[in-house]
């Protein structure tokens, strides 16, 4: 080492252990992670005997028109005959859901005067089809794109940590924000096998005002003395942070500290997480609103967020799903919080960049109510698509008259759209080549983007007509 | 004279890697010619022997970062006439030369490294231990005097009366309780299936009360695997079959995955859960030497053995039927398992040839079938716990707790091509296990001492290669974790976060969580815990904010989140400013139990703070302060001109342990 003397003094000035870049020879993190070895990080045992490279692509061909998604998971399953496949059934009250056709599209411009307007922004997908209809398993389901009782179901990641492990090169020096973020969704699934880097940073929107702000990145003790402390805390852990005799993890562990801090008293993040009263009531007001709000700000903050989850329930109607305050008040929330959302979008040009996707895990029973006045589980279901440069103010796909079953599949497959397919469209619309396959799963078998079809199946894809004319 | 570390704090020297030297009285000082320092030779007042000395020795001698900065010659010289620090004080002979008087863990484990030429890490100090062991064993942090008592015992014994005393605490059985419920999945609702509060909680009352009664694993084994009845709310046992139910499939997918259960959790064979879809062949020739040709056929035979029993559901409000209990009983009238199904979970079952019904049998090991007449799940249950698999899955998931990594990895993923050293599986497979022959005996002690996991645990807490540091001097190889040269850290669980910072803090939190389902006339549907370790799940309980910080820490939630040790941003806001923490740093008094905080401020005068940090070092920390932390901290207060502003520096000291890298980690 050049100029010990000189350094061993300075070192004497300033006690604290230090220890510069080129001494300290040994992978990041993140080489760490993409050598294989998963979760702790630590041992190179456990890989597959015989050589693999962990990612291969399929070479699937993508659309690449969407640079952000905003997936919303109406939570519980929605009536698909009241909402977004209307059909006029013996029980439908005319008076409450005021159905036109708009564009040739039937719609409960009662129950949704807002969307109504919007309809040219809309796909309405209507030949979907669910592989089960138990509420956990597909709200599972739909947010893996694939059966969480099938090959590496129970570890599956999230289709948003996908997309954020596939986005983290896009990552730009001084962006904070984290890749995937989930509004009001604090049962989102998480990262499964994949690191904890890639898991969903979970917010829930407050239903009211007074709070504001990304939660825990403030401190009760004020920023002055926070300061203080944080650097009373670097002062104490230097060594251990910098030259640690134990492990690389314990050293490492610093940098969620660093990444963290970046969050804390940041004005682009406040400003992106903070809710004003007059943006909150033009969103309706509510949890789900402030989410909407939320995702729109956090987007046009472009502070590295590029998957945002929403989850909004309530949808589970068995029971008197006519009456004012189970179907009717939660579509209101949604008309509010959606068009509100397409709105500031598109005022921040933000619109034909991001793909939005909203739906449940199933449909529900349609026809004649059941004794109890509602509507029960039932295999038949819509997805609703905006921006990205999709084309709206169509369908894809039909059902019967009642809504019973699909009499048109509405896209080149010609058969039912399952969720599957639907990851396939976010993947291939995000530019991500849905064909991968990685081997750094748990079994080391190998982890399908989109999974393989089923043994009588077809191979799922993604539904390009969305794009076409 | 005053004490060395005052002194070094007086004047702003600090001990450390680099540039350590010691200033002595004055006598016949010697100017060192390469740094220009000056050194006193005369040892005769050194106070450096004596308590500091294990941490003056720790930081100049074992600390890596030593390698970057060269000591002066006098330093090295100094350095090298301090014995290595013991609890007996004398100087411990090397490893390599008392192997016969070892353990038999011990004997494999250093006989390997010593044919590979690996130097093993030294021993843990008394500090690195207690607190290592403590939360390995108990999920909490040792307490401040339980440290000094145990550091300045000089009993030859003590490490070995402190894991005994430890064994037998209640948190022992809580600790186990949360990882046995981990093992085992217990959950109220798992998607497929639906337990309860009720069911759930009696399932994690049978598995706590199991441990607390020292029961045996395979005693407790088969009374899961044969449990019948009628009620999963008051039987617990019977959850465990019940885990294996499916939805939305044939019977034969109950069957399979009840089987699956037992292969994965109980055997290590996760690989089973492929066998049950698909022949190995064309399939898992990257993957197992044993799973490229078993066949569906024998995956089959494992299943068969649920096929004569049947749940059945009862709803005790006949007006509500979202709620009920399950039974688990004989169907002798079942058909055997049938090849006959084309739709559910997994791929179409047909006949195999003119095999149109597959009967029980065992397929791994020496295999096994029921006798004649023998019920199918007592012939399962008898067949599992003989099964050489059953203990060695056993013994290497919780090795894996003590070390880090197990001595097969994945632990879930055993493959019996690769176990056996004399009969090696083809180039490039290797060996699976790191020491295939401590494994082995693992596993023969554990099923000679009647499958008993404190015995067990008692062994390996016992070992010197457990009681190895994490701090390694030499050239550290990644390749050397396989023979645990050095002990590996691991993030503590988000259960011990909290509950180490409630149990320091001295400020108690209680748990709230559901006890029935259905509303109790007159009596309440919630139970309360004090500690986070009693949650009888990791899914959405206790509920709030706590539920949230947990989560944080990733503890995983039984369905299809495992618990990790990773880190992640969440967890670190947490740790700097949620409130749970926040409100622990304060001075306060609670219901007349005065928190860490006020105690200190309490009984160390403003003269004293040397002796406040360093009995707040090692109630936080479990050591005490290095002499840098101890001049930082004593500074920061003995700098505060009103107790107001002590108060409000000690907090934040306070803050800064809960926030060190040396707290969050087990080392």
């Amino acid at each position: 080492m050049r100029n010990e003397k000189k350094f061993l003094k300075s070192f004497l000035r300033n006690p604290h252990s230090t220890q510069p870049f080129f001494e300290r020879p040994y992978l990041s993190r993140r080489a760490f992670f993409q050598a294989g070895t998963g979760v702790a990080g630590m041992f190179l045992a456990g890989r597959p005997a015989l050589g693999q490279d962990v990612v291969k692509r399929g070479g699937a061909a993508t659309n690449g028109k969407a640079k952000n998604v905003v997936f919303i998971l109406l939570a519980g399953a929605p009536s698909h005959v009241d909402t977004f496949d209307f059909k006029e059934g013996p029980d439908t009250p005319l008076a409450l859901t005021k159905p036109e056709t708009i564009g040739g599209i039937r719609f409960p411009v009662g129950l949704m005067p807002k969307l109504a307007t919007n309809i040219p922004d809309l796909a309405i997908v209507r030949s979907i089809q669910p592989w089960a209809l138990q509420h956990q398993l597909c709200q599972t389901w739909v947010q893996i794109g694939r059966s969480p009782a099938g090959v590496l179901g129970d570890v599956a990641p999230n289709i948003g940590t996908i997309v954020a492990i596939e986005k983290e090169a896009e990552r730009k020096a001084g962006q904070v924000f984290p890749t995937f973020l989930c509004l009001n969704s604090d049962g989102a699934i998480g990262s499964g096998f994949l690191s904890a880097d890639f898991a969903p940073f979970k917010i829930t929107a407050p239903a009211n005002t007074a709070a504001s702000g990304l939660p825990d990145t403030t401190n009760v003790d004020g920023q002055t003395r926070f300061d203080a402390k944080w650097n009373l805390l670097m002062s104490l852990d230097k060594p251990l942070r910098n030259a640690n005799p134990y492990s690389r993890e314990m050293q490492d562990y610093d940098n969620f500290y660093q990444n963290g801090r970046g969050l804390m008293f940041n004005t682009q993040v406040n400003n992106a997480f903070r809710l004003t009263a007059t943006d909150a009531a033009r969103y309706g007001g509510t949890s789900f609103g402030n989410s909407c709000l939320t995702a729109a700000n956090v987007l046009a903050a472009q502070g590295g967020t590029r998957y945002v989850q929403i989850t909004i329930g309530g949808w589970d109607n068995h029971q008197n799903i006519y009456a004012n305050n189970v179907l009717p008040a939660n579509l209101k929330t949604v008309d509010d919080g959606l068009s509100a959302l397409i709105a500031d979008l598109k005022k921040s040009g933000l619109f034909n960049e991001t793909l939005i996707v909203m739906m449940g895990e199933f449909g529900r029973t349609p026809g004649r109510l059941t004794a109890t006045a509602g509507r029960d589980h039932y295999a038949q279901q819509f997805a609703v698509f905006a921006g990205a440069g999709i084309r709206g103010g169509r369908t894809i796909g039909s059902t019967d008259g009642q809504g019973m079953e699909t009499v048109d599949s509405g896209w080149s497959r010609q058969r039912n759209i399952r969720m599957e397919d639907v990851e396939a469209t976010i993947y291939s619309a995000m530019g991500i080549d849905w064909g991968t396959v990685r081997y750094d799963d748990p079994f080391k078998r190998g982890f399908y983007y989109v999974p393989e079809p089923r043994s009588d199946g077809d191979a799922y894809a993604p539904i390009e007509e969305l794009w076409k004319a | 004279m005053r004490k060395t570390k005052h002194w070094l704090a007086g004047t702003g020297l600090v001990l450390l890697c680099g540039g350590s030297w010691f200033y002595l009285a004055a006598q016949e000082p010697v100017k060192d010619a390469e740094t220009d320092l000056v050194f006193n030779t005369d040892h005769s007042q050194c106070t450096l022997f004596g308590s500091d000395r294990d941490e003056f020795y720790e930081e100049s001698v074992n600390r890596q970062a030593r390698r970057q900065y060269r000591f002066s010659k006098a330093t090295v010289e100094a350095v090298s006439h301090l014995a290595r620090p013991t609890s007996a004080g004398k100087t411990e002979a090397s490893v390599f030369d008392r192997l016969e008087q070892l353990s038999f863990i011990d004997q494999f484990l250093f006989k390997a490294m010593q044919s590979a030429g690996i130097t093993p890490a030294e021993k843990t100090n008394d500090y690195e231990f207690i607190r290592r062991v403590t939360f390995d064993l108990t999920g909490r942090p040792p307490k401040h005097d339980r440290i000094v008592a145990f550091v300045e015992n000089n009993a030859s014994d003590k490490r070995a009366k402190l894991i005994d005393d430890l064994l037998n605490t209640p948190e022992w059985a809580d600790k186990w309780a949360m990882f046995l419920g981990d093992q085992f999945k217990n959950v109220d609702d798992n998607g497929q299936v639906r337990r309860f509060a009720e069911g759930r909680n009696a399932f994690y009352r049978y598995i706590r009360t199991s441990l607390a009664a020292n029961k045996p694993y395979d005693k407790m084994v088969t009374e899961m695997i044969t449990a019948t009845g009628t009620n999963n709310w008051e039987q617990g046992e019977m959850n465990w079959n019940l885990g294996g139910m499916m939805t939305g499939g044939p019977v034969q997918d109950n069957y399979d995955f009840q089987g699956e259960i037992v292969a994965e959790r109980l055997l290590g064979m996760g690989h089973q859960n492929c066998i049950l879809c698909h022949n190995g062949r064309g399939h898992m020739e990257a993957l197992s030497v044993w799973g490229k040709s078993a066949t569906r056929a024998q995956s089959w035979g494992l299943s068969a053995f649920f096929a004569k029993s049947v749940s059945r559901r009862t709803y005790p409000d006949p007006i509500n039927r979202n709620v009920w209990y399950s039974s688990f009983e004989d169907a002798p009238r079942n058909a055997d398992y049938s090849l006959n199904t084309t739709t559910g979970n997994r791929t179409p079952r047909s006949p195999v040839g003119s095999t149109r019904v597959i009967t029980p049998e065992y397929p791994f090991g020496d295999g096994g079938k029921p006798r004649a007449g023998e019920n199918y799940r007592e012939a399962l249950a008898r067949i599992v716990v003989a099964d050489p698999q059953f203990a060695r899955a056993s013994v290497n998931y919780i090795w894996k707790q003590f070390f880090t990594r197990g001595i097969v990895e994945p632990a879930n993923l055993f493959d019996p091509g690769r176990m056996d050293p004399n009969n090696p599986p083809p180039a490039p497979w290797t060996i699976q296990p790191t020491n295939p022959d401590l494994l082995n005996a693992l596993a023969a002690d554990f099923q000679k001492s009647g499958f008993s996991f404190r015995d067990l645990m008692r062994k390996i807490c016992n070992s010197e290669a457990y009681q190895l540091s994490s701090a390694y001097s030499g050239n550290w190889q990644p390749q050397y974790e396989t023979y645990f040269a050095r002990h590996l850290v691991r993030r503590l669980w988000a259960e011990e976060v909290v509950d180490g910072i409630v149990q320091i803090s001295n400020s108690p939190l209680r748990y709230t969580y559901n006890v029935s389902t259905l509303p109790v006339p007159g009596g309440s549907t919630t139970t309360t815990v004090n500690w986070a370790m009693q949650l009888p799940q990791t899914r959405t309980l206790p509920g709030g904010a706590m539920a949230q910080f947990l989560d944080s820490f990733l503890r995983g939630n039984r369905v299809d989140a495992e618990r990790k040790a990773e880190g992640a941003i969440p967890q670190v806001l947490n740790l700097l400013n949620d409130n749970f923490v926040m409100d622990r740093t304060r001075s306060a008094v609670n219901a007349g139990v005065p928190t860490l905080t006020r105690q200190l401020l309490d009984k160390y005068a403003t003269s004293d703070n040397a002796g406040l940090v360093r009995e707040l070092f090692v109630t936080v920390l479990n050591r005490p302060p290095t002499s840098e932390e101890a001049m930082i901290s004593t500074g920061l207060l003995g700098g505060a001109v009103s107790p107001q502003l002590r108060q409000q520096r000690l907090e934040d000291l306070v803050w800064s342990l809960y926030n060190k890298v040396d707290f969050v980690f087990n080392y």
